[in-house]
């Protein structure tokens, strides 16, 4: 297999870049729009009724439907007064509604009550509220559901409301669409192309921003780990094993470690390799060491599975025989240990008994001393 | 205003120069923060409470979500959210717009049985006693969207956590912590010596270093009274994050974290085993005193068309003990039967010098056309320690082994126990990394897309030593403290050209700056069928260029499909994936390690017998080796009936490696079933399985070091490195296969009856291991007189580990503001593991002295307690 040097693959990351570049030059926001048809605010509606009709039939709205908003439905601050960058939040095109008009949190509130109770008291909707006490009339709930005049005509018709959940019409690049709307970037950056999102999950998978079912993030379970536990129960079973990091205990979040969102390593992590994560916590791994070790070097993972072991300090195997899958040199690394050299057999063995090999290389991850290549000292 | 979405960039925004205009114009999310780019500090809660906020869970709504359907909707995927707590809209804090919420929760613990059980207290510090259950304050302005929230919990002084949270939405937050994190290392260790936690362990009378006898320490370790081995962490952290101008958003967090303790060490002066009341291997006890400050700092604008991001993340580890000295009780002797010269009684160990790390990262990302996004980032990193290094042995007198003129194998300790005996004083070690990863997708159609990446990261180890005394003109190093040398002629680690007794010694003269670089490629695309099914297909190629190792090239590729596909089986989402990789690369060098190596040196002379191979050839490192592995994946999410999920997970691993001598196969298979029942909101049912195998086989090859099993070693056929050659011949060879087996299944029901709500729940974890050996022929043994042989056919006994744990709470609500909550634990435990095999009868055996027995071999424990619950 030929190799890759560095240089063809600069020149290849370059051509990459550049041809993005180019190919971003045009007309970039009417691509985003995934080609669906910019709703005509002034199209009559489909069914029988007109948007008066719908006006005149919903309570009375803080925003006003149809001609109030048809040329920009986005309404500016009102005050200079202390508001949040909520204020005057967008609203989303639904492709599957491409001509309703927005109608105001009002008209939503008179449906859906109870979800208004509970919405308001999330960070999320709270937030939204704390906009539209200085700033005058707010989209609010359309801010994330699009426009609601199509729904509110025909509320039981699927697709005429951006919706989030199971059945939903809303594909979940709508969805998604909607919330990097206004949470792109950070710790989303790398959302598009990340395994989450090519597997299809909506970020109301894991969230839940119409109640409170946690102190942050507005999760769709009570925590971090319970969320990820719902598709990862065999990952959540391993952290019961013998030794594991503290998760079950409530010490640790599956976040610690991962970015859910996206990455730029395949298994999300949060740092550019995972190394530089575990040395986030284990920083006197770090070194580097006068002496170094190869595999520990090289990746933690060679001999450790960080999400739980049944043998001692997350290793993968049991030792001796850890370390006898590398070293079969000469003289003391290569003798078969066997039921003999327990501490109840007739020969004890230092190699094979409590820390096994380790007893003896204790500096394993590496040494810093002169006397140390074989990590004794 | 900040938003201005549905509009390009906008001429205002133009009007503001190339800089806005460059990033476009787009909301501003400060108060949607950093969060999940740090790690760490995500989760606080403890053994009491997980989640860190569980009594304000309750009471749930009983109106549910929604008056216009009945039960909870679903997840995307299916799953049913959960019911929500009843909202509390808090109290009006003056006259303001203010309002605070709160809760205050505190009773008594009392812990019975075996408290001190190692799986049970692994990450609780579990006491009889006051505790802190949960205090929460929460102040809110719904004008402003300023809000101050306050959270606290502590079971002891080491496992507690206080946070504050404040800000206004959207545009800034401060958070402020502190916690306490424990960690149980070892509840059933007999360290024999004084200053356990220091950087000095001395031994108590009446043994005497360096002359002690097996039946003395035996002694000792059995009068040695029972000690934890464990530490805490204690982390305190500042962050700020907030808008700094228009759409920049900046971060700064400092964190603090202190680990003090103790860990289980090791302490070697050379071995055993083959040398019986000679040697010694001890298992010693470390200090931990560690100190780490990480600074975070980001700065990022989020535009319509253009994502930026800025990271520095600085790293600052800080050991205060950087090294332990300990005396060994046991006295040596050489082998060659002459009066022993050497008085070497004492070891040392180097402790983790300080370092700082540094990693400065750019993101950048742009939309493109046809629902494109192109990504780069760039980044570097270094980590950089120059600790002064410790002299190679601390030794006094003479050390090494005096024969007869000209045989003379003693040395000079003063030419070794002093810095001066170093080519340089300190360690000068650096690490540098890079990385550039540029990715591009597109989805010009709602049917498909496709995308590809390119990432490249380099390891760079800039740190060279060279290991020669200037005092001495020699090179090498003093082995175990000088031990190694003064039980074995020679084995001191010198290697001396001009010294005819140590000018064929193989020693290492110079460190290994092991590194690699990384090249990976991605395409893949997907496909949508219909609005419920997408498959996906992606081609990774990861080339490797490891340095200084086997290999110069490793290839590996991969292919992976996945698919998706909602509405299964009337409204099951199942996600499929499969993937198949092979990895290859260029000629195995089985020994890559000679310019590290005195034979490197001018001045080496080989052996009359020649160099004994370095290893076995057909031997393949695990990381390097040819491969082919593939897995499999199944996640099904079932909607059962209106408020009952099932949800379901098979996997399977499988790995081969061209080796025929080294790892040779891995297996994994596993499933979980879990169903998840909310007919009302007073009322949930969990209930859960699962099960997994995993196996891993290795194969190993005994040189013919002995009489009974080839004798080779010292022979010109050492030189020989083939597999079947005279050092490692056939019958010689090995296998070993470590397989286990994992059960694990549990059950939790919640019910509130109004005034009580009853809680319980029980969980089972097995995990059962067993590894098993198989030999051409009894070549193949450490021991092979025939009482060794015979207790090599029992094999090794069965692992386990196994705990069953049941929790019943009861809530009582004495009124709406008051409540009550009793709650009880029961737990058993049972754990063998052969590596302590004999460990509860005794520590020492011969010149060898342990210090932990392992994990409780079956332990019951119980936990009570009652709680005051205070709504504020």
């Amino acid at each position: 297999m030929r190799a890759i040097s560095l240089f063809p693959a600069v020149v290849l990351c370059a051509a990459l870049s550049a041809g993005a570049m180019l190919l971003g030059a045009r007309d970039v926001q009417a691509q985003q729009a995934g080609g669906s048809a910019a709703p005509d605010p002034h199209a009559a509606p489909a069914g029988g009724l007109s948007q008066s009709d719908i006006a005149r039939m919903l309570p009375a709205t803080d925003m006003g439907a149809g001609a109030a908003r048809a040329g920009n439905t986005h309404q500016a601050s009102m005050s200079d007064s202390p508001a949040t960058p909520f204020d005057a939040a967008s609203i989303p095109a639904n492709p599957l509604a491409p001509n309703a008009d927005a109608i105001g949190a009002k008209s939503c509130v008179a449906c859906h009550a109870q979800e208004n109770v509970q919405a308001s008291h999330t960070l999320h909707v709270a937030s939204f509220r704390a906009g539209a006490a200085n700033t005058g009339p707010q989209a609010a709930c359309e801010s994330c559901h699009g426009p609601g005049s199509g729904h509110a005509k025909d509320p039981t018709a699927p697709g005429l409301i951006i919706a989030f959940t199971h059945d939903a019409k809303t594909s979940p690049q709508v969805q998604a669409g909607v919330c990097l709307s206004c949470h792109a970037g950070g710790a989303r950056q790398h959302w598009i192309g990340s395994i989450h999102q090519n597997r299809g999950l909506s970020c109301t998978d894991c969230h839940n921003p119409m109640a409170r079912l946690s102190p942050e993030g507005v999760l769709a379970k009570s925590s971090i780990n319970e969320v990820c536990a719902t598709c990862h129960q065999d990952i959540r079973a391993k952290f019961n094993r013998r030794s594991h990091m503290p998760l079950p205990e409530g010490q640790m979040a599956c976040t610690d470690c991962h970015n859910p969102h996206g990455s730029i390593t395949r298994p999300l992590l949060k740092t550019d390799t995972v190394n530089e994560t575990c040395y986030t916590c284990h920083a006197e791994k770090r070194g580097p060491f006068l002496f170094e070790h190869a595999p520990v070097r090289q990746n933690c993972l060679n001999c450790h599975d960080v999400h739980g072991s049944n043998q001692q300090t997350l290793l993968v195997a049991p030792i001796p025989m850890l370390c006898q899958q590398c070293h079969t040199m000469t003289r003391h690394p290569n003798d078969l240990q066997s039921a003999a050299n327990l501490g109840t057999g007739p020969f004890p063995d230092e190699r094979l008994m409590g820390r096994g090999c380790l007893s003896c290389h204790a500096n394993i991850h590496g040494s810093n001393n002169p006397s140390g290549p074989k990590f004794h000292k | 205003m900040l938003a201005q979405k549905g509009n390009r960039t906008t001429p205002k925004a133009l009007a503001l120069g190339l800089l806005a205009g460059l990033f476009g114009m787009q909301c501003a999310m400060a108060g949607d923060t950093s969060g999940t780019m740090r790690v760490g500090d995500m989760q606080y809660g403890n053994g009491l409470d997980l989640r860190g906020w569980t009594p304000m869970l309750h009471p749930a709504d009983p109106d549910g979500m929604s008056w216009l359907h009945p039960g909870m909707l679903r997840t995307p995927t299916g799953v049913l959210y959960p019911y929500p707590p009843r909202v509390d809209a808090g109290k009006p804090l003056g006259s303001g717009d203010w309002t605070y919420s709160g809760l205050l929760e505190f009773g008594y613990l009392h812990v019975g049985g075996e408290r001190n059980a190692e799986y049970f207290r692994q990450y609780d510090d579990w006491k009889s006693g006051a505790v802190l259950g949960l205090f929460a304050l929460d102040f809110h302005n719904h004008r402003t969207g300023q809000y101050v929230e306050l959270r606290g919990s502590r079971l002891s002084g080491d496992d507690q956590f206080y946070r504050l949270l404040a800000g206004r939405y959207g545009s800034y937050r401060v958070e402020g912590f502190y916690r306490d994190m424990p960690h149980t290392v070892s509840t059933n260790a007999y360290p024999i010596w004084n200053g356990v936690g220091s950087t000095d362990l001395t031994l108590p009378a009446p043994l005497v270093a360096g002359a002690s006898t097996p039946a003395q320490v035996a002694a000792a370790s059995a009068a040695a009274p029972r000690r934890s081995i464990g530490l805490t962490r204690t982390r305190a952290g500042l962050g700020y994050e907030g808008v700094l101008y228009r759409d920049w958003i900046g971060s700064a967090s400092i964190t603090n974290e202190k680990r003090s303790g103790t860990r289980l060490w090791g302490g070697s002066m050379f071995f055993n085993f083959p040398f019986p009341d000679n040697g010694g291997v001890l298992e010693t006890v470390r200090p931990i005193d560690f100190r780490t400050t990480d600074v975070n700092l980001s700065l990022r604008n989020v535009g319509k068309v253009w994502h930026f991001l800025a990271t520095y993340n600085g790293s600052f580890f800080r050991n205060h003990k950087d090294h332990l000295n300990f005396e060994s009780p046991f006295a040596l002797y050489n082998v060659a039967g002459t009066p022993q010269v050497a008085d070497i009684k004492d070891g040392q160990f180097s402790l983790e010098p300080d370092n700082d790390y540094h990693n400065v990262r750019l993101d950048l990302s742009r939309e493109l056309k046809w629902n494109g996004q192109f990504s780069v980032s760039g980044a570097w990193g270094t980590m950089r320690q120059n600790d002064a290094l410790l002299a190679p042995t601390t030794c006094t007198g003479v050390g090494g082994i005096f024969i007869a003129p000209p045989v003379d194998y003693t040395f000079q300790c003063a030419n070794w126990n002093t810095t001066d005996a170093l080519s340089r004083k300190n360690a000068n070690a650096r690490i540098d990394t890079g990385l550039i990863d540029a990715r591009v997708t597109f989805h010009p159609t709602p049917a498909f897309g496709w995308h590809a990446g390119l990432r490249w990261y380099r390891e760079d180890d800039k740190t060279r030593y060279l290991a020669y005394n200037p005092l001495t003109g020699q090179y090498g190093y003093i082995s175990e403290n000088g031990s190694q040398g003064s039980v074995v002629p020679g084995e001191t680690g010198i290697f001396d050209p001009n010294n005819p007794l140590y000018r064929s010694y193989m020693v290492t003269v110079r460190n290994n700056p092991f590194g690699y670089t990384d090249t990976l490629f991605e395409l893949g695309g997907d496909w949508q069928f219909g609005r419920k099914s997408s498959l996906g297909v992606t081609y990774t190629f990861d080339h490797n260029w490891p340095k200084y190792r086997e290999r110069r090239r490793v290839d590996d590729q991969r292919i992976k499909f996945d698919w998706v596909s909602r509405g299964v089986f009337g409204g099951a989402t199942v996600r499929l994936s499969w993937e198949y990789a092979k990895r290859d690369g260029d000629r195995y060098n089985y020994d890559p390690y000679v310019q590290f190596f005195s034979e490197s040196l001018p001045g080496f002379v080989e052996p009359v017998n020649g160099i004994a191979a370095h290893t076995v050839a057909d031997m393949r490192k695990y990381d390097l080796s040819d491969r082919t592995e593939s897995k499999a994946r199944a996640i099904i999410t079932y909607p059962w009936g209106e408020s009952a999920t099932l949800s379901a997970t098979f996997y399977g691993n499988r790995d081969q490696y061209d080796a025929l001598i080294g790892r040779q196969n891995t297996r994994t298979t596993g499933a979980t079933l879990q169903w998840d029942w909310q007919p009302t909101p007073a009322t949930t049912v969990n209930a859960y399985l699962g099960a997994e195998s995993s196996r891993l086989g290795i194969a190993n090859v005994n040189d013919a070091d002995g009489p009974d099993n080839g004798k080779a070693l010292g022979t010109p056929g050492q030189t020989d490195p083939n597999l079947g050659g005279p050092l490692y011949p056939f019958a010689n060879q090995w296998w070993e296969l470590d397989r286990e087996s994992n059960r694990n299944g549990g059950f939790s029901l919640s019910h509130d009856f109004g005034r009580v709500r009853a809680d319980l729940r029980y969980d089972y974890n097995g995990s059962f291991g067993h590894v098993g050996y198989s030999y051409a022929t009894i070549g193949a043994l450490a021991n092979r007189v025939p009482a060794a042989v015979a207790a090599a056919a029992t094999g090794f006994p069965d692992n386990k580990y196994r705990t069953n744990t049941l929790d019943l709470g009861l809530n009582f609500a004495v009124n709406r503001s008051v409540g009550v909550r009793v709650f009880g634990r029961y737990q058993t435990g049972a754990f063998s593991d052969w590596h302590y095999a004999g460990f509860d009868n005794t520590l020492s055996y011969d010149h060898r002295l342990y210090t932990d027995k392992g994990g409780q071999l079956h332990y019951s424990v119980s936990l009570v307690g009652v709680m005051l619950n205070l709504k504020l």
